[in-house]
């Protein structure tokens, strides 16, 4: 087991948000976290980035526990998140970003690297290496902040709303990119509010309804449940 | 080819920082040659001493978004510093004229005051801001701002109660003739002051470009969310940033200590000097600054040239209005987002 999310209770200030989330997720695995708007999608990968302590519950990662764990300190462990805002340095060239996020590793040959791998994998970030990170498309930062979170060699990564704010052949191409990383042995969480796409590829899958979680099961599985196909599939 | 150099730039020129620039080494040549080549000398001077208090205060303002109003008493501290340091040496050099100390005492004494003032900005996170971020950063700009404020009162009236209201200031640094450019004296200790300063400048930004700390310090700066991801540890770089920009002030008070003698409120000139060239360049635009801090310096001995030695804040503070007034985001602000934005 990569990660192990046990019974957790997160939100912001007094306002609950996650009550009793328990998800696990095995090395290699592609796992998809879908649902409605406010369901708490991003408030979980949050929690387990580090970005929100949690009020109760428990983040086990590696079989350590990084529950309450700083955002630096669960990166240094090897947990990679890509944000839904991306969060880019806007002033710096796509080759600096890329390099911020290879931030943990300290050798130089070893950052440079992870550099061409990321070039091999998104051609198109190495033709812009030196354009500023705030004057691309919304696609290509989408890439870039992929990128950026493949930087740091992870063993995971979270990856919050890879289609947001994107148009759909976009969308596609960011899917077949972290289609790419999971070939290469890579584990990613991701959450989606396109669910007919996110259950399409994914191997498994987690439906979070109210901070809670609804139904759980294989992709396939959940694709035909006729509770999911007529609540956020219509039909 | 060249059509195109001559074409970038009288686009150049036209924009507010082109032009501004252009208009003030317009003014420097004329008034030099009007008056003579002591006004260069003594707008270079200043320029580069205002430069490292308005980087500092740049960097607080764009990394941490403080608002710093107490950034002259680290200027005082680094001048108390090397007063302190330096006084027992002088009477060493007297009494022994071959020393090395007749060299390098000065250093000693300005690198105390760089070490004094990384220091006090240290303690200054881990006693006042450390503790209110920790418990809210609601409201942050407006609350960092008036804490500054007490900062600075506080830190005046130490001064006062420790070491007294008195001037305590030096005859000079370095003994020896002083240099001859074209004309002009320039004493020993003048020249080394522009040396140090330029040198300091020229090394911090080497630093915020190129190490892995000052890029860690850059995208904090950007966004902090997107910094803490990629694994960089915000509390350290805080730290570091304020012990760097307060070490930034505090050698500027120590290596002017020769013309500016010590007193508890020596810094509130530096400070508003440092805010004139923030908001003339852009809030949070380091390189902005470094220029900035050599229009208003130019702006300062010109006016106490020409207008008279009271008028040297009347001027600048009257082109500052006529700034926010008419272009808030400063004259280098076009092309960088407003820190206060955020």
């Amino acid at each position: 087991m990569l990660l192990e999310v046990k019974n957790l209770n997160a939100g912001y200030g007094y306002l609950q948000i996650l009550r009793d989330v328990s998800l696990q997720i095995d090395k290699g695995e592609y796992v998809g976290i879908v649902g409605p708007n406010g369901a708490g999608k991003s408030t979980t990968m949050k929690t387990i980035a580090g970005l929100i302590s949690p009020m109760s519950g428990s983040v086990v990662f590696n079989g350590e526990d990084i529950t309450g764990l700083s955002g630096s300190a669960v990166a240094k462990k090897g947990i990679s998140f890509v944000s839904e805002e991306m969060n880019l340095f806007v002033n710096m060239t796509v080759q600096e970003n890329l390099y911020m996020g290879a931030y943990t590793i300290k050798e130089k040959h070893l950052k440079n690297e992870r550099l061409d791998f990321v070039f091999e994998l998104f051609p198109r970030l190495a033709e812009r290496k030196k354009q500023l990170a705030g004057t691309m498309s919304g696609g290509e930062r989408k890439m870039l902040a992929i990128g950026r979170g493949m930087m740091s060699n992870p063993s995971l990564m979270l990856v919050d709303e890879p289609s947001f704010g994107l148009a759909p052949q976009l969308t596609t191409s960011v899917f077949a990119s972290l289609e790419v990383l999971i070939k290469n042995g890579m584990t990613i969480l991701v959450v989606e509010q396109n669910v007919t796409k996110t259950l399409a590829v994914t191997d498994r899958g987690y439906v979070l309804e109210n901070g809670k979680v609804g139904l759980e099961g294989n992709s396939a599985d959940l694709a035909e449940d006729s509770y999911v196909r007529k609540v956020f599939l219509g039909v | 080819m060249s059509k195109n150099i001559v074409a970038d730039l009288t686009a150049w020129v036209r924009t507010a920082a082109g032009l501004s620039m252009t208009i003030a080494v317009i003014v420097a040549i004329a008034a030099t040659i009007h008056t003579g080549p002591y006004l260069l000398v003594n707008t270079i001077v200043t320029g580069g001493m205002l430069a490292l208090v308005a980087t500092g205060l740049t960097l607080m303002l764009g990394v941490l978004n403080i608002p710093m109003f107490a950034h002259g008493e680290y200027f005082m501290i680094g001048s108390l510093t090397a007063y302190y340091i330096f006084t027992p040496i002088s009477e060493f050099i007297l009494e022994h004229p071959d020393s090395w100390l007749v060299t390098f005492g000065p250093f000693i004494a300005i690198l105390g005051a760089l070490i004094g003032g990384a220091i006090a900005g240290a303690i200054s996170e881990k006693l006042v801001f450390g503790p209110l971020r920790r418990r809210s950063t609601d409201n942050w700009v407006m609350n960092s701002f008036l804490l500054t404020v007490g900062l600075s009162v506080l830190l005046v009236n130490l001064h006062q109660l420790i070491f007294g209201a008195d001037f305590k200031g030096i005859v000079g640094y370095w003994q020896g003739m002083p240099i001859s450019i074209a004309g002009a004296y320039i004493s020993l200790d003048r020249a080394l002051a522009f040396i140090i300063s330029a040198v300091i400048v020229a090394l911090f930004y080497l630093f915020m470009t190129y190490t892995r700390t000052g890029m860690a310090i850059r995208a904090v700066s950007q966004d902090i969310t997107g910094a803490e991801i990629v694994g960089i540890d915000i509390e350290k770089i805080v730290l570091l940033t304020i012990s760097l920009a307060c070490a930034l002030a505090a050698v500027s008070g120590g290596s002017l200590l020769f013309m500016i003698p010590s007193y508890p409120s020596v810094g509130l000139e530096p400070l508003y000097m440092a805010w004139f060239v923030v908001i003339l360049s852009g809030l949070g635009n380091i390189l902005g600054a470094v220029v900035g801090a050599f229009m208003v310096a130019l702006l300062k001995v010109i006016t106490v040239e020409y207008v008279g030695a009271g008028w040297d804040f009347v001027v600048p503070s009257a082109l500052i209005m006529l700034i926010l007034i008419f272009k808030p985001s400063g004259i280098f602000g076009s092309d960088v987002r407003g820190v206060l934005d955020k």
